[in-house]
């Protein structure tokens, strides 16, 4: 969210609420670049002016306390945000046992013996310490010393792992990332183990304050890629950030198209698969949804999947899949204009037995193909909002009633919704939702199109379609490569999903860095350990 | 540009597109005469009558949709006509009758009443071949009487009287023509065509005068676009040997010195021309050849025996060779019609000579020699061996 | 240089196909059918010739300036002032060029689909929707030549075997009955067609490889020529002598098509798909007289001009012919002189002037050194 230009009905006084609004952020960026404010040795003077920024904080815990009886000391920490269990005993336990030495136990003692806490950050300003109580991390200030020390000891109820729900797979692994970013980076870390996984962290969001996380194996992925990721994340001024979708939506190409240009995750495998060919990720505390980029308009027609079943299994579904998005886009479309343009081209005991149906019907081919596609989008997105068990059942049976009812009425004919459904159908196997949805938005304009012109129409729109898919490019890389521009070695995993023993290159457009990921001769042989086959020059 | 001015871009243009949509090519398909069949008569005063064969889609009601059938229902034919001075003319007298804008996309089959056929079809082609909405595929085929009468029939097996012409056109027992096939054999050097004829069966005893088809029976025959005989089924198939389109066929023989019939049905069959040109003379040899199937024997022989099966291959022979040149004895001494396509023939062969005698073909067509030379083979004697029905001691090994 | 995109010569030969074939498949059939009658097959051997002999123009032209599309070298071959007569002479007959495709486009899809839609409106669409990829540069009409061609390929290819079940090999005898004079005559008009060749010196500039040009270009000329031979060859097996009585031969013998009783009909399909190779056609020529003007007046950039430049086709096609009697008559019998003389005439003499003009200051150093 921007900041909001309130009241724009007082047009007349627009301009001088411009200035205000501009005045006000300039007054913010000069808070932010203040001179950093350090912490005084004295304790109390630290604590006044936590206590002051805390205002009206309830939920913000102040446990003063003496170190070894002798020294004073306070830990400063947000409850629900801090492990309150790990606090009290590896900091107050070992640190407010007796000292029967005479002199205060020196910083260093305390921190190399007495403080069981793994990790320990030193802050010096009172931004930082800031910085880290709302991160969940427990600040330990100790009178007559002007460093404080950060503990990482946040831990805050979160979400179990579960499988994503809108990306179930039938093989394959089932883990989803959750909101909390540090189990997140977990689950990549644990199916990329080598070092080579570097995970840089940034925080976006003038009060979120979000920790945003770049990740990529260096190696593979290009440098220009990784730095012009950063430079584009570097440029977000904004309120907060509560979705990826925000990031998405400040870093893309072309924010006017109707087709993504930045795939969206909630599996960590896909993520995986993608720094793998050298692709780099956005992942974003507070959400389960990982970005992925560059990405191609196919790359959105994949799911995991088909990459999890042997390669004669995906090759179909994807056929499958390529099949049914055009009829997602043209299905109506084709029904208007054929009715209406080329009747001669159905066969002509279809065209009796449609004509029949109907004759009953007022409206016009193109009026009740739009009416009905409204009514069946209406129906979809009333299905998202209904409870869980209730929504399929009503989706489903509603669309199949008011169809009917239709039917029935008179409003719309039997062929018509035999159309609509497998549109709908249609739409529903593409994996992307955003990809999905583009389609189906693109479908009006389609059928529009098709009531004018006819098929003539219908190729305009696709030839319009296509040209603004040739112009878009995804951080550099063409929407729909490797159709356009060709690259032949890639068209094997378009056209169908060629066997994994074949796939020996990366992309070249995201990979060039390090372009072969296989060894060669892959192809898998029974005969292969005995001696009997000589394949390759020479073996291995 | 700011979003305000795309937004107004695209409204601009897609407004008028909304509002457009509609006008010009854009027809409801309840707003269609579907037509199947056409007829074209030619009346006593020269005036050319228009028939035509709609199908009239029977709007299933709003009421009962639960489990019958969405659409569809039962179907109707009608047959309306119009006159006019040509046929374009005529339509557009039709149409004048019709509620709804004739569509000829779905026209299946054109029919040519006997009196038009012998004014002369060949303007009637053009307008069905210039006509973008008509295809060329449509079979055309000549009625005995009016066009009308034929599609005035309601057929109880198909839907229309349309559809049974084009069903037993296909199936290619007699000629099959369609408006490219006859465009092509008029415009050739042949100059001469042949089309199917068409009439009506009578009634079953009980049954509406209507309700009844038009089938099949005999070839008119074409010189020059107008129609100057018929001959019958026999001939026909003699025909259709000469020009290489005979698909289905069954000859029936008998052997020397034995009583009963013998029947086998064509499986595959190829005439081969040679066109020859000898010192001035112009000679076709034509090679049959065809492989049979026995379908019936009523004789007493065992067919496996090979002997039998090689006297059943020469009868059959000697059938074919006869019925080919029974053909060629009406249709080119007598009614001087090169419907087989010779004069295209000899062009191919011999480009030279024929554009000398070009100008001359009509002379010279009747006496071209023709030298008819048959193969046949019979396969198979069917499932049985022994002829079914007879006692042991009876059968003739 | 206005354009900053980069394609390979294999676009480039892509996108060379369908801008030779799209019209030719309409009306080529027709014209060869008519002089050389059964010949017509060999036709389009004979005429490919002009389009090897113009493409080694182009790419000889292009060695010797290898940055410059025509336009600009040819005030650097002839002068400044003759070059930009050349130029204007090259522009105009490209404007008028272009407003005949789209003329013929229109026509074909008027004249067999929508009869009562105004002509203007089809060709002011299509002209909308390719200026839209004119406007994104050449790199963007290659990747959708890229896309469109393999299907457009697919779609002759599946028509042709459609057909197979209707073809009558005789047709094609007697093979050159009368000698090599008909396929010879009937090769005359479609060279103009190919002579169309020469786009590709407003494309060389841009090819990111261009020592390959000349195979691709090669390679695209025999595409082009097999495809229109093959074309005719089956439109001759299927219609036979009545091909030449037909303006669309080739569309009518696709109105034939019919396969298990209902596969019948599908030339609004084949239409359809036809119109996305037109599109690429037009979209060619257009991108051509865009870069070409912008460079003739000296344009920053040439994007500013593309939809007055649209406009202006679109009155062009409107103005090149009243009917289309009137039109196919052009093409028929005036289009191969106008046509080779300026594409094949005016390269030819830039070149020998440019050659002459290479030898003469050699010759200078030679002298002086």
């Amino acid at each position: 969210m921007t900041v909001k230009k309130e009241g724009n009905h007082m047009f007349f006084f627009k301009e001088s609420k411009k200035k205000i609004v501009k005045n006000q952020q300039e007054q913010q960026l000069n808070r932010n670049q203040q001179q950093p404010n350090f912490l005084s040795a004295d304790l109390d003077q630290n604590l006044q002016k936590l206590q002051q920024i805390y205002q009206n904080c309830m939920d913000i815990v102040f446990r003063q306390f003496k170190i070894g009886g002798k020294t004073k000391a306070a830990l400063i920490y947000i409850d629900g945000l801090a492990n309150i269990e790990e606090i009290d005993a590896s900091v107050l336990d070992p640190l407010m046992k007796e000292n029967n030495d005479a002199q205060p136990i020196p910083v260093n003692y305390i921190l190399e013996e007495r403080l069981t806490v793994s990790k320990v950050e030193k802050v010096q300003t009172v931004t930082e310490c800031i910085e880290h109580i709302s991160g969940g991390n427990p600040v330990l200030l100790i009178d007559q010393q002007s460093e404080g020390f950060a503990l990482g000891l946040a831990n805050w109820e979160k979400r179990s792992i579960e499988e994503p729900v809108g990306e179930s797979v039938i093989r394959g692994p089932r883990e989803g990332f959750t909101e909390s970013l540090g189990t997140n980076l977990s689950l990549l870390r644990r199916k990329v183990r080598s070092p080579q996984l570097k995970t840089k962290s940034m925080k976006i969001g003038e009060y979120t304050q979000t920790e945003v996380v770049i990740t990529y194996i260096e190696g593979i992925a290009e440098q220009t890629l990784i730095r012009e990721v950063e430079a584009r994340l570097r440029r977000i001024k904004i309120d907060g950030i509560l979705e990826t979708d925000y990031i998405e939506e400040l870093i893309e190409d072309n924010p006017y198209s109707p087709f993504p240009q930045v795939l969206n995750t909630e599996r960590p495998d896909i993520v995986v698969a993608g720094l793998l060919e050298g692709r780099v990720a956005i992942l974003q505390d507070g959400t389960p949804f990982a970005l992925v980029v560059p990405v191609s308009f196919y790359s959105l027609l994949q799911t995991g999947e088909d990459y999890y079943e042997r390669f004669l299994i995906s090759t179909v579904t994807r056929w499958l899949r390529y099949l049914f998005l055009l009829v997602s886009l043209l299905l109506p479309s084709l029904y208007v204009a054929i009715l209406t343009f080329h009747q001669e081209m159905l066969p002509t005991t279809l065209l009796i037995s449609i004509a029949a149906s109907r004759e009953q019907i007022p409206f016009p081919a193109l009026v009740e193909v739009l009416m009905m596609e409204v009514v069946f989008e209406a129906l979809r997105e009333a299905g998202l909002r209904l409870p869980k068990q209730a929504g399929s059942a009503v989706s489903i049976v509603g669309a199949l009633v008011i169809g009917q009812a239709a039917v029935q009425a008179g409003l719309a004919s039997t062929p018509l919704i035999m159309v609509v459904a497998l549109t709908g159908i249609a739409s529903f196997t593409i994996p992307r939702y955003a990809a999905g949805f583009a389609l189906r938005m693109l479908r009006f304009p389609m059928i529009l199109l098709a009531g004018t012109l006819g098929l003539l129409g219908i190729m305009f729109g696709l030839l319009m379609i296509l040209t603004h898919m040739a112009t878009l490019r995804s951080f550099g890389v063409p929407y729909l490569s490797p159709l356009a521009p060709i690259q032949g070695r890639e068209m094997k995993d378009v056209l169908l999903r060629a066997p994994l023993w074949k796939f020996n290159t990366r992309p070249s457009l995201t990979g060039t860095d390090n372009l072969r990921r296989q060894g060669p001769d892959q192809k898998p042989d029974p005969d292969y350990g005995n001696g009997k086959t000589s394949r390759g020059k020479g073996g291995l | 540009m700011g979003i305000l001015q795309k937004a107004a871009k695209i409204i601009f243009v897609s407004v008028p597109l909304i509002l457009l949509g509609g006008c010009w090519d854009r027809t409801e398909v309840n707003d269609l005469a579907l037509i199947v069949g056409l007829g074209i008569d030619q009346k006593k005063d020269g005036q050319i009558m228009l028939t035509t064969e709609l199908i009239v889609p029977q709007a299933v009601g709003g009421g009962k949709m639960m489990g019958s059938d969405g659409g569809g229902g039962g179907v109707q034919t009608l047959a309306r006509s119009g006159t006019g001075s040509t046929v374009a003319d005529a339509i557009s007298n039709l149409q004048e009758k019709l509620p709804r804008r004739v569509f000829w996309g779905h026209t299946k089959v054109i029919v040519f009443g006997e009196r038009a056929a012998k004014a002369g079809i060949r303007q009637h082609l053009d307008f069905l071949s210039r006509n973008s909405q008509i295809r060329l595929r449509s079979n055309v085929l000549v009625s005995n009487g009016t066009a009308k009468s034929v599609f005035e029939l309601t057929p109880p097996i198909e839907q229309s009287s349309a559809e049974v012409l084009r069903e037993l056109s296909e199936s290619k027992l007699l000629m099959r023509v369609t408006i490219k096939d006859a465009l092509q054999m008029l415009s050739s050097d042949a100059s001469a065509a042949a089309l199917p004829m068409v009439k009506i069966l009578p009634p079953e005893k009980g049954k509406k005068d209507l309700q009844t088809i038009a089938f099949i029976q005999r070839t008119a025959i074409f010189k020059k676009d107008k129609m100057i005989g018929d001959i019958d089924d026999k001939l026909t198939r003699g025909v259709l040997w000469l020009r290489n389109e005979i698909e289905r066929a069954n000859i029936t023989v008998t052997l020397e010195g034995e009583k009963g019939n013998i029947t086998s049905t064509m499986l595959r069959a190829h005439t081969e021309f040679i066109p020859k040109y000898e010192k001035g003379k112009w000679k076709m040899i034509v090679k049959a050849t065809t492989e049979d199937d026995i379908i019936l024997n009523g004789t007493k022989l065992d067919l496996l025996n090979p002997k039998y099966t090689k006297m059943i291959e020469k009868e059959l022979e000697k059938e074919t060779n006869e019925r080919i040149k029974a053909a060629l004895k009406k249709v080119q001494k007598e009614m001087k019609a090169d419907i087989f396509g010779f004069a295209d023939m000899f062009h191919r062969k011999y480009p030279r000579e024929w554009n000398r005698v070009k100008n001359r073909w009509e002379e010279i067509f009747p006496t071209v020699e023709v030298i008819v030379k048959t193969e046949a083979y019979v396969r198979r004697p069917g499932v049985n061996s022994a002829p079914q029905g007879l006692p042991e001691q009876e059968v003739k090994q | 240089m206005m354009e900053k995109g980069k394609i390979s010569t294999a676009q480039m030969g892509i996108m060379m196909y369908p801008t030779i074939i799209a019209t030719a498949i309409l009306i080529v059939p027709a014209i060869t059918a008519r002089h050389a009658k059964q010949d017509m097959w060999l036709s389009p051997f004979w005429a490919s010739l002009i389009g090897f002999l113009i493409v080694y123009i182009a790419i000889q032209l292009h060695q010797l300036y290898p940055q410059k599309t025509l336009i600009e070298y040819s005030e650097e071959i002839l002068g400044k002032f003759l070059g930009k007569v050349v130029g204007l002479v090259f522009l105009f007959f490209y404007l008028h060029t272009s407003g005949i495709i789209i003329r013929e486009y229109g026509e074909f899809v008027v004249g067999n689909f929508l009869l009562h839609t105004p002509l203007v409106f089809v060709m002011g669409s299509m002209i909308l929707v390719c200026s839209f990829a004119v406007r994104s540069g050449v790199e963007v009409i290659a990747r959708l030549a890229e896309i469109i061609v393999p299907v457009v390929i697919i779609l002759i290819l599946a028509n042709i075997a459609l057909l197979i079940p209707d073809m009558e090999v005789e047709n094609i005898f007697p093979i050159m009955g009368k000698g090599i004079m008909p396929s010879l005559r009937g090769a005359i008009i479609p060279q103009g067609w190919f002579a169309e060749f020469l786009l590709i010196a407003f494309l060389l500039p841009y090819v990111a490889d261009h020592h390959k040009g000349k195979k691709w270009g090669m390679i695209s000329v025999t595409t082009v020529m097999l495809t229109l031979s093959f074309i005719n060859i089956a439109v001759l097996f299927v219609l036979g002598g009545i091909t030449s009585r037909f303006i669309y031969p080739a569309f009518s013998a696709v109105r034939y098509i019919s396969i298990a009783d209902f596969l019948e009909h599908i030339e609004a399909v084949v239409m359809s798909l036809w119109v996305a190779g037109v599109f690429v056609k037009i979209a060619v020529f257009y991108y051509a007289l865009v870069l070409g003007t912008a460079q003739w007046l000296n344009l920053s950039d040439y994007r500013l001009i593309v939809f007055p430049i649209g406009f202006l086709l679109l009155l062009f096609a409107v103005w090149s012919a009243s009917d289309l009697v009137e039109l196919t008559h052009f093409l028929g019998h005036t289009s191969p002189f106008y046509r080779i003389s300026i594409q094949l005439g005016i390269p030819l003499i830039l070149l020998f002037v440019a050659k002459w003009r290479k030898r003469a200051s050699h010759q200078k150093v030679t002298q002086q050194g």
